[in-house]
């Protein structure tokens, strides 16, 4: 056959009988194999078969299933399963086996013989990748209850399994099948049959038919995209009305949560006519969408994410291959699953090792390219982007469980956050990076690695015209906070270039935000829900320790840049207890003057509090604070102003009666303000003004 | 008690009205996104002066909302037209607190509203005996202005108009 194919051919149907002759009855495995092999290249080179079909079909089929024990000392070395492996080659070999092959199939899958079964089911699985939908079409009935029945009165993992694949190759097979007007739609008539059997039982999740029947529809699901709407829009609202009347509700929930997972996995290749595949993609997109946004909702149970796993990893992995858009967002959803939930460090080194050597050997029905590399930004920033998954992931371990590969890790970080252009993926390295420094343990390891990174990023930074001073200042205001929140010794280099950054002119107000980001509580990454190191009144002693620097800056500044400097110290002492306000009170009525809406307003906050129970240093400087706080009644700020001026009332009585008449007359005009919201606190104030000092009054 | 200037109150120490009926208080007004747009005008409406009159019973722990001696339906505001007009119903038709309270909504929207604005305060018709008289008081500019001038009076309506602690 090797050789003279084509004078055999020639031979027709003729060869094809001659040869099915010399087959009938062998018996000796070695010829057997042979003769495996030849019948596979009959089918699969072409050859003619004639009136034979069914003849080659008999004289192959009826060894099957094989059943072969080889003899003890065997010299040959043959194994049963190089028989089943041949055998099946040949049977699956092409649609016109289908009309006897399936209902052997059938047939053999009766059998009690385990093997018989998983035989039957493996082959059955290899034929229907081959088959069209017309070939299936009658036995479709048979196959649903032989497949049911495996799963549903199960005895062996191995068959279940076989039988679910078997079903979703079913259903992909049928899933082929071109719609026109006049042809019978074979899936849905076929998932009608499935539907009518399971999705009764997942009302009753009591009974143990559910998981069973929970099964049979994710392997459906995870055919095709059409499979998984039929059966999604069939199942879902009723679950989701048990849902919420049920008390299995776990139950329900992690049957939701696995069939979002199987629509969400199903990999149908893109390769069809022009116009459907758009429309369908489009959709597609929208019900992954959907799909992700409603795990998020569900995925407050540990066991559900626990699940979702290893299935959401694959998912990023289709993004790298662009089988997703990049309109994807799984990183919101993971990061606050993994937030939430405490992951094992296994999961941990699986994410590990994907981001840093592109190993996918874990992830379910690995199809992917075996070298990804998500920590380079390259082409598509929807593959960068994947960094905040990992950061979700390795960032909110306990600190017991150690980070593989963390010094490669952190340097993939480091090298990512200071040279991509896609804002969300360097921040996420950037946080990333922090998560993992806060962490690590004392030493000069950790020494000389801030050190590095702290030169690297104030080289950055001097160069005012380096194009990723951006980058580099995001990466150290993080590792800022990574390191103030453990009190970490070197934490003053980068805070001092931050407080120097104040007077420039590019990143001046970036760097008086940044305070804020210091100071505040930060939701995915460095707080106490990640296991972050996170010593107490961090805030306050770093506040005692650079508020005489913040006060020397401002004094120092140019008009222009005190108004960095007031928000940098505003965002500081917004987080504080109110005693430190205190110590800044003349910074801050300096504050009340500015012209920036921003300084004023986080100003007035900070006062008003301090209002409620004021020192004797704020009475000595009354007159300027009434009238600062006058002055804004009728500006942008005017609420927290008028805030701060029905707080003043409370002050010692003896103290404010002077100026009663003049806050009563400043305080008619916001009664006619336009907004309401704005009257309404003139009301208040102006209404406690009045009873100052008068009779039946507080 | 006192009378000065026309203001003719009469009354002991005696609660006239020891077991009112209560009525509740309504919800909080919801904020709409209108309100807080800064280039919309929010005009003044009876809800807005409903909410100034969270003013205290001077006999009773209760707000005058909680007795319904003012309710939503009898303020009627027109902010283009500068006018405002409450109607109170005093808890009996004898109470003679009826003048303080009116004072006290008078008094409350004068130091709440804009100067502008023409305030009309009297009793429901028909719910009072004395109510010409009453009414005839409030509307009289200057015997308000004195009564507020005497101190024991001024004591009891700023009384009706502290905040409370709730």
């Amino acid at each position: 056959m090797e050789t003279r194919e084509a004078e055999l051919k020639g031979l027709g149907a003729d060869f094809v009988f001659g040869f099915v002759q010399s087959m009938d009855g062998e018996r000796d495995p070695r010829n057997l194999l042979l003769a495996f092999q030849i019948a596979k290249n009959i089918i699969h080179r072409g050859y003619d078969l004639g009136k034979f079909t069914e003849e080659l079909f008999e004289v192959t089929s009826c060894y099957f299933p094989i059943d072969f024990t080889p003899p003890a000392n065997d010299p040959h070395g043959i194994t049963k399963e190089e028989l089943i492996e041949a055998l099946r080659a040949v049977l699956s070999g092409t649609p016109k086996f289908a009309e006897f092959l399936l209902p052997l199939i059938i047939e053999k899958l009766d059998s009690d013989v385990q093997s018989a079964k998983l035989d039957s089911l493996q082959t059955l699985t290899a034929c229907l990748s081959q088959y069209e939908h017309k070939d299936v079409a009658e036995f479709l009935e048979g196959l649903w209850t032989s497949l049911r029945r495996e799963v549903f009165q199960t005895s062996s993992e191995r068959i279940e399994s076989a039988g679910l694949a078997a079903l979703t190759t079913l259903t992909s097979c049928l899933s082929r099948s071109v719609l026109n007007s006049d042809s019978e739609d074979s899936l849905s008539t076929f998932l009608d049959l499935v539907l009518k059997d399971c999705k009764h039982h997942l009302c009753e999740p009591d009974l143990k038919l559910v998981w069973p029947s929970a099964k049979l529809l994710q392997a459906a699901c995870s055919a095709s995209n059409r499979a998984s709407h039929i059966i999604t829009a069939a199942v879902m609202p009723s679950l989701i009305d048990q849902y919420s009347s049920r008390t299995q509700a776990p139950v329900i929930l992690i049957i939701m949560t696995n069939l979002f997972l199987s629509s969400l996995l199903c990999s149908e290749p893109m390769d069809q006519d022009n116009n459907r595949v758009a429309s369908e993609q489009y959709s597609h997109h929208a019900v992954r969408q959907r799909c992700l946004s409603a795990l998020a909702a569900v995925s407050t149970q540990p066991s559900i994410v626990r699940e979702s796993t290893p299935v959401l990893l694959e998912v990023l992995s289709s993004a790298h291959t662009g089988n997703l858009s990049g309109k994807m967002d799984p990183c919101g959803f993971l990061s606050g699953c993994f937030h939430v939930v405490r992951l094992a460090g296994q999961t941990a080194s699986r994410a590990v090792s994907l981001f840093l050597d592109g190993d996918v050997s874990f992830l379910p029905d690995n199809s992917f390219p075996s070298h990804i590399q998500l920590l380079k930004q390259g082409d598509s920033w929807s593959q960068s982007q994947m960094v905040c998954l990992l950061m979700g992931c390795v960032c909110s371990l306990p600190r017991s469980v150690e980070v593989p590969q963390i010094d490669q890790l952190l340097s993939q970080l480091e090298e990512m956050s200071c040279t991509c252009s896609h804002p969300l993926s360097y921040t996420s390295a950037a946080k990333c990076f922090a998560g993992l420094v806060n962490k690590r343990s004392q030493g000069d390891s950790l020494d000389s690695l801030i050190q590095r990174t702290t030169k690297r990023v104030c080289s950055e930074l001097d160069s005012t015209s380096s194009p990723v001073r951006t980058q580099a200042f995001t990466l150290m205001i993080w590792v800022a906070k990574a390191l103030l929140l453990r009190y970490h010794p070197l934490s003053t280099a980068l805070t001092d270039k931050l407080f120097s950054l104040l007077g420039d002119a590019d990143l001046g107000a970036m760097a008086a935000d940044g305070f804020s980001l210091l100071m505040s509580d930060s939701a995915d990454v460095l707080n106490r829900g990640c296991h972050a190191d996170v010593r107490i009144m961090y805030r306050q002693r770093f506040f005692s320790e650079n508020s005489a620097k913040l006060v020397q800056g401002f004094n120092a500044a140019p008009q222009e840049k005190k108004p960095n400097y007031l928000k940098a110290l505003s965002n500081i002492v917004n987080k504080l207890p109110k005693q430190e306000t205190v110590l800044l009170l003349s910074l801050l009525l300096e504050a009340l003057l500015c012209p920036d809406q921003g300084v004023q307003l986080s100003t007035l906050s900070c006062l008003e509090p301090v209002l409620i129970n004021p020192p004797p240093a704020l009475i000595q400087q009354l007159e300027a604070l009434v009238s600062r706080l006058l002055a804004l009644i009728c500006s942008s700020v005017r609420i927290a102003s008028l805030r701060c001026i029905h707080a003043l009332s409370r002050f010692p009585e003896h103290e404010i009666l002077p100026f009663r008449a003049r806050v009563l007359r400043a305080l008619a005009r916001p009664l006619d303000d336009k907004k309401r919201l704005v009257r309404s606190e003139a009301v208040q104030a102006r209404g406690e003004w009045f009873l100052l000092g008068s009779p039946g009054g507080r | 008690l006192v009378s000065s200037g026309g203001l003719k109150m009469s009354g002991g120490t005696r609660l006239e009205n020891a077991n009112p009926v209560i009525f509740q208080r309504s919800g909080e007004r919801l904020l709409t996104a209108s309100e807080e747009d800064e280039d919309v005008h929010d005009p003044i409406d009876d809800r807005e002066i409903f909410d100034i009159l969270s003013i205290n019973d001077p006999e009773h722990p209760l707000s005058l909302e909680e007795l319904n001696v003012v309710e939503q339906v009898r303020v009627k505001v027109n902010d283009a037209e500068s006018t405002v007009g409450v109607e109170f119903t005093p808890t009996i038709p004898h109470c003679s607190m009826a003048t303080l309270i009116g004072l006290s909504i008078k008094v409350k929207l004068l130091r709440s509203l804009p100067d502008r604005f023409k305030i009309d305060v009297h009793i429901t018709p028909g719910t009072h005996a004395s109510e010409e008289a009453v009414n005839k008081q409030l509307a009289d500019k200057e015997r308000v202005a004195a009564a507020l001038e005497n101190s024991s009076l001024l004591e009891v309506v700023n009384q009706c108009l502290s905040t409370r602690n709730i």
